[in-house]
């Protein structure tokens, strides 16, 4: 008996192991669909997983013109990417926050490009009873709720900006990120840059020792505790803000105007920022009227120096497609688009990618 | 009045000892209720047999998850199981108290309760960069390392369940050790055995964190064991923490579907072995 029902399991084995094989078979994408085109390439990708939805939709797309070139992107988050990209177990890497000196000089494959794929805002988003939608929070205020100096909703300090407007007796509840972020590192960044005290008490960077309130893991974790606090206030990607029906602040930019986070507000800090031929800058904070002061770009990493023709013909061909036609799926998903005046240096750039030598697109 | 006493006692006793039984299954049946109530509606035929789809175009499965959690599983077994229970014979039959087997039990016991993503890490370090590229292999490998310890432990306690006697009286038939092993000692205990081995193999079948390091994960299909490879856990937690909600759907099926894999396998194994008993 014992035996008898030894060889059914493993007859049952055989045919579990052999149908999952069979599907490889069946499924593989590797057949070229006539269109007269270069060799096939499988590319792999890993990091940002802000990035992720829009990549994972763009490559979908640009397959279906170049069913030759596989793509796998994968969100492991921005450190991963960096770590993996540097130590070349992916073709290209993607991250939120630009890499530091020391790590672009730890890299095995040479010189880094960070070419920007996409903006991201943060948006501060908050729990009050009664509130309005776009509530006028001024950069200094927004600093002291952070750094537990404001912690009343009935404080004078926001009601200075909101006039007409009655908010509650009711104790603040800071929420953040519990785990290391690309978001907490724009948010800090950008609180660091307009008070002194937040930059020497606490800093910026993808975790940080917060002074007050709760943490969350996490986007989804943050808005988790900012919809069942009552009183909350925490920051968030725009696009989970607005997946979950927050309501979001309006920030005062350089130039003193209320400005809501918005895709346009979000591409015309990118349009107005100063940025330097690396790439590699913040945008927080960035002049120009429109401009939302809480935003940051999201690069791809990507050698300059190819080690295969085939792979980094049909990256750059990607990556320059992404920055160009690729743009147009960014709305529908909450990212905002690259200015026009940024993708015509990120093409300078792809053409500076070489294979031995040689530029992989003219 | 004793007499009262003691039923009341009784009575009290066995009213705590219901309600524990009761409080330890609210979350066992909390989870697989909301996990069927939230992971029923986004299952159907095509989330078996389709590749992901980019947010927002219908038809999306994790076809390719589900086979790539079934290979890993398979290569950790294959690797996992024999080692596990092999070492454990050789720590309860032939090695029970030198140096060598109170080393082996303690690393075991250290291993067991070590964070899977250090397994992961190194892992990655020792063979993802070596061989350049994520794979299949390499997450089938951090699985077997994890299930390791686990198989060693429950396969010891099963061995050691077996009563002496019965070793004994095969010595006294003439029989070799090596054969009173195989033949009385593993059969006597294979239930216990196999019940641990499948509770391994559930264990590692829901492991995110080493898989992140390993095998990476793919929207595509794997060509080959040496490519980076989709898994159900890996892809549940990259469209959990999206912000989009037709994503969160879709990881709430990849849920119930990885749940009722474990159950399945669980089931099988009792309905195969069920016959046998210490």
């Amino acid at each position: 008996m014992f035996r008898k029902k030894g060889r059914l399991l493993a007859h049952v084995l055989t045919a579990v192991l052999m149908l999952s094989f069979v599907g490889c078979g069946e499924k593989n994408p590797g057949t070229p669909t006539g269109q007269g085109q270069a060799e096939t390439a499988n590319l792999t990708g890993s990091g940002s997983s802000f990035v992720y939805p829009l990549l994972n939709q763009q490559i979908e797309e640009y397959r279906k013109g170049n069913s030759n070139i596989t793509i796998n992107y994968q969100s492991s988050g921005s450190g991963a990417g960096i770590k993996q990209v540097s130590e070349q177990t992916i073709d290209f890497g993607a991250t939120d926050g630009p890499m530091t000196d020391e790590q672009l000089k730890a890299t095995k494959g040479g010189q880094l490009l960070h070419i920007p794929l996409t903006l991201g805002a943060v948006a501060v988003t908050y729990n009050v009873p009664n509130a309005p939608k776009e509530l006028k929070i001024a950069p200094t205020v927004l600093a002291d709720i952070f750094l537990g100096k404001i912690t009343n909703w009935n404080d004078q300090q926001i009601a200075n900006d909101n006039p007409g407007v009655s908010l509650p007796d009711s104790k603040i509840t800071v929420a953040h990120r519990s785990d290391g972020s690309g978001t907490t590192y724009i948010f800090s960044d950008y609180l660091s840059s307009i008070s002194p005290e937040w930059l020497s008490k606490v800093g910026k960077g993808t975790s940080l020792n917060w002074p007050a309130g709760l943490g969350g893991k996490g986007n989804a974790g943050v808005a988790g505790v900012i919809q069942q606090t009552s009183g909350s206030i925490g920051y968030l990607e725009l696009a989970y803000a607005v997946q979950n029906n927050l309501p979001y602040a309006m920030m005062k930019n350089k130039e003193g105007k209320w400005v809501p986070p918005s895709l346009q507000t979000t591409s015309a800090a990118a349009a107005a920022a100063t940025i330097p031929d690396d790439m590699r800058v913040s945008i927080v904070n960035a002049p120009g009227a429109d401009a939302y002061p809480i935003a940051g770009f999201s690069w791809a990493l990507i050698y300059k120096d190819q080690t295969d023709k085939a792979k980094g013909t049909a990256l750059v061909n990607f990556i320059n497609w992404s920055i160009h036609d690729g743009q147009a799926l960014s709305e529908g998903l909450h990212y905002a688009k690259l200015p026009a005046s940024l993708v015509s240096r990120e093409e300078e750039m792809l053409k500076s990618i070489t294979f031995q030598g040689e530029p992989l697109i003219k | 009045m004793n007499e009262y006493f003691r039923k009341y006692k009784n009575l009290m006793m066995l009213t705590v000892f219901i309600g524990a039984t009761i409080i330890a299954l609210i979350p066992l049946f909390g989870v697989l209720g909301y996990v069927v109530k939230n992971g029923l509606s986004a299952l159907n035929l095509q989330f078996f047999v389709n590749l992901p789809k980019a947010m927002g175009l219908p038809g999306g499965g994790m076809a390719n998850a589900i086979a790539g959690t079934l290979i890993m599983v398979l290569i950790a077994s294959a690797l996992g199981i024999p080692i596990g229970i092999l070492a454990a014979i050789y720590l309860t039959e032939y090695d029970r108290h030198s140096w060598l087997s109170t080393g082996v039990r303690f690393a075991t016991d250290v291993l067991t309760g070590i964070p899977s993503i250090i397994v992961g890490i190194v892992i990655y370090t020792a063979v993802v960069l070596r061989m350049g590229n994520f794979s299949a292999l390499a997450g089938g490998l951090s699985l077997a390392v994890i299930m390791i310890p686990l198989i060693i432990r429950s396969t010891e306690e099963m061995l050691k369940l077996v009563s002496h006697s019965i070793r004994e009286a095969g010595f006294a038939l003439g029989i070799s050790k090596a054969k009173t092993i195989l033949k009385i000692v593993l059969p006597t205990a294979a239930k216990g055995i196999i019940t641990g081995a499948m509770l391994a193999v559930a264990r590692v079948a829901g492991e995110t964190a080493p898989l992140l390091f390993t095998a990476l994960g793919n929207q595509y299909w794997s060509r080959s064991l040496n490519e980076p490879t989709a898994s159900l856990p890996v892809q549940i937690f990259q469209y959990a923490t999206s912000p989009y909600k037709e994503w969160h759907q879709l990881a709430w099926a990849g849920s119930l579907v990885l749940i009722l894999m474990v159950i399945t396998l669980n089931l099988v194994a009792r309905y195969a072995f069920r016959s046998r008993s210490i």
